[in-house]
């Protein structure tokens, strides 16, 4: 049956997840990593309203793990990550350092962007992660990444990551005109959580077909059931490798589910747009179980070595409140400085200073063609 | 010595410099490597650079945009070109959402040095989605930089500066001012951002003209000096950033002043300009402020229509005599 949110809600327990080749460091990892994720936004979640210091709006994206995690052991140093709103696991991902997400969302001066951004626009230059609000424009702008790679032939790659409501936008399909044109060094991955905000895939899109749809423009395309964390990893490796050796670009579409509301930690359950019976399918296809069952089948993870990696987990999460709620605010000192550059020390280098001379103004208008 | 260049020459001339000085700026557009070359000033550069250096791009002015952005994030210096303004406009959400905020949001560990060149205003019945003149939404925006260069002169040292600076610009090219010529010189210079230049020197009232209204106000004010009134002309170059001082201390020696601005009338340039000089030394105006501008209408293609809606040397010059009552 051909995977979609429609017959993915009509079936079962999911009992494909399968460790095979995967080799035990990295599954271990996968769990790992899911784990920090998973644990952290529940932390920052309850933390949220008691204490009403993250004064920002937060997209949170439990039940969605599978795809960070797998991405933060494939991608390099220097590759360039792109993400939407819900940016948590991107930014995860790419291994930026979490003190400084939860001082960003703190709203505090040693924040990835000193509190300029908060979550849903955050970014972490050091770490080549970039976030944006705006959906399909952060997979524009990733485009150029590509671009830039290709061109200086660094061998970097790019990675998109967005939900299935950008590809409702025409600058999503204006990417894929032209990185399928290019060949472009470029990985994009959808995250197909059915929901852009309350409204169905199907109340906005002809059909749930995205990958269909991109393989015409030269984009190769695979769907995944994405809360299958060794074959999300399996996946995007496969694809990584090919973009690396120059045959791009790629698009993932992996279905999965947010658990919580669109934003915030309140209910919008209020508007009744989940399909009946999904909630229970998705949490019962919870990324972290389906790869818990198999690591303790296969004596890979214990009880306690769990309890061990929940302490670490929980005293790394401390940590994190501790110096964001520790940092102190960031205070203005020039907007100016704030919003330009004034600087321009490759004008300075490369630039010589001239003078005018007299401009005749009684010359006749140009009259140009139409090119 | 001195050297008569057009001013599509010049733009040719910076980013042929541009591209020779550094091998990471790129020139991206519509129809940049063909021999027409964006009115003569992209032509003959795909030969001289490579098709990976100049590229045609897809009629997709969001994605170029934003192209340029990602690919500036890598290192490249990108120049993206507009035949009209009015195409730009599908880049909105590039630049308004993302380019114009990327500093900020990074809290300047991140910058973004793209050089939008966009070409707009007065051409034979281009009509209303051909010849839109909207560097006030962009100056409104924080964190761009926008040229508006009346003179060839300017237009190369802007341009130059634009490519070498790190924050982005967006170059707004008046069609009417393509085949004026000026003395450019050989080298590659710079002109700066936020420095207005004074055209003409006056006592009597105080002229600021923005790119293609530049000429005209020189015009009119050679007009006025036949009649015995010596109007200073300022010039500002740059919209943002505006250079409110040369500005304030014209108005301030002249006691008068006129803007002249090949934009609509309402919430435009002309008014911030007013609205500053206002705030800066509002009771010491000898007269009341007046602008000159298109009317709030959009572009008729008609050439009679035409006539009336760009305003002249003629209008200019009224506009002066009736602010010395």
């Amino acid at each position: 049956m051909e995977l979609s949110h429609r017959t993915l809600s009509l079936s079962g327990h999911y009992r494909e997840l399968t460790l095979r080749d995967l080799e035990p460091a990295v599954a271990l990892q996968l769990f790992r990593q899911m784990l920090r994720l998973r644990r952290m936004e529940e932390a920052l979640l309850a933390e949220y309203h008691p204490a009403e210091e993250m004064r920002c709006p937060i997209h949170f994206c439990i039940g969605q793990e599978a795809i960070p995690a797998a991405l933060s052991g494939l991608l390099k140093a220097d590759d360039f990550l792109f993400s939407h709103h819900r940016s948590h696991g991107y930014y995860f991902a790419k291994g930026a350092p979490l003190k400084e997400l939860f001082a960003e969302i703190y709203g505090r001066s040693t924040g990835a962007d000193a509190g300029n951004a908060g979550s849903q626009d955050i970014s972490h230059s050091g770490s080549h992660f970039y976030s944006g609000a705006i959906l399909s424009g952060a997979v524009s702008i990733s485009v150029g990444a590509a671009l830039g790679f290709q061109l200086r032939k660094t061998g970097q790659i790019a990675v998109a990551g967005f939900g299935e409501g950008a590809t409702d936008e025409g600058a999503f399909w204006e990417a894929m005109n032209f990185s399928g044109k290019r060949r472009l060094p470029l990985l994009f991955v959808v995250e197909n959580n059915r929901y852009a905000t309350f409204s169905d895939q199907l109340k906005r899109q002809a059909d749930d077909n995205i990958c269909e749809r991109v393989r015409p423009f030269g984009v190769r395309a695979t769907k995944i059931f994405g809360n299958d964390a060794p074959l999300a990893h399996r996946t995007l490796e496969a694809e990584m490798k090919r973009l690396r050796e120059g045959d791009g670009p790629a698009l993932v579409e992996a279905y999965t589910y947010r658990w919580n509301s669109h934003v915030g930690p309140e209910d919008d359950s209020s508007n009744n747009y989940r399909a009946p019976g999904e909630m229970e399918f998705w949490k019962d296809n919870c990324p972290i179980v389906l790869l818990e069952e198999r690591l303790r089948e296969r004596g890979m993870l214990d009880d306690a070595a769990k309890a061990d990696l929940e302490r670490e987990i929980a005293l790394e999460i401390a940590a994190n409140f501790k110096f964001a709620k520790e940092s102190p605010f960031p205070t203005v000192k020039d907007w100016h400085r704030m919003n330009f550059e004034d600087a321009s020390p490759m004008a300075d280098r490369l630039l010589g200073t001239a003078s005018r001379g007299g401009f005749d103004p009684d010359q006749a208008e140009s009259k140009l063609g139409p090119y | 010595m001195s050297r008569q260049l057009s001013y599509a020459k010049a733009i040719l001339e910076a980013t042929d410099q541009a591209m020779g000085l550094c091998p990471q700026v790129i020139v991206l557009g519509q129809l940049v490597d063909t021999q027409s070359g964006i009115f003569g000033t992209t032509t003959g550069l795909v030969g001289k650079y490579g098709a990976e250096r100049v590229q045609d791009f897809p009629v997709s002015e969001n994605l170029m945009t934003a192209t340029a952005m990602g690919a500036s994030l890598t290192g490249l210096r990108p120049v993206i070109v507009h035949q009209r303004l009015d195409f730009m406009l599908y880049s909105l959400d590039a630049i308004a959402n993302w380019l114009a905020l990327w500093r900020f949001k990074s809290n300047g560990k991140s910058a973004m040095p793209v050089t939008i060149r966009t070409i707009a205003g007065k051409g034979w019945g281009q009509g209303p989605q051909h010849s839109k003149s909207l560097h006030a939404w962009f100056a409104h925006l924080p964190g761009l930089r926008v040229a508006v260069p009346a003179t060839a002169y300017d237009a190369k040292g802007l341009l130059l500066e634009s490519i070498f600076s790190e924050t982005p610009a967006i170059f707004v090219e008046g069609r009417g001012l393509f085949s004026m010529t000026d003395d450019v010189p050989e080298k590659p210079y710079r002109v700066r951002f936020g420095q207005a230049v004074i055209r003409r020197q006056g006592k009597d009232a105080t002229l600021v003209a923005i790119g293609s209204m530049v000429p005209v106000a020189m015009r009119a004010a050679s007009l006025l000096e036949k009649e015995g009134i010596e109007v200073e002309v300022v010039d500002p170059r740059t919209l943002n950033p505006l250079d409110r001082k040369t500005i304030c201390d014209s108005v301030s020696k002249t006691g008068r002043l006129v803007v002249a601005d090949p934009a609509w009338l309402s919430f435009g340039a002309a008014a911030e300009i007013i609205a500053t000089v206002s705030e800066e030394l509002g009771d010491r105006l000898k007269s009341k402020a007046a602008r000159v501008t298109l009317p709030d209408s959009h572009t008729p293609m008609s050439m009679a229509l035409e006539k009336e809606f760009y305003p002249d040397e003629n209008d200019v010059a009224a506009a002066v005599r009736k602010s010395l009552g």
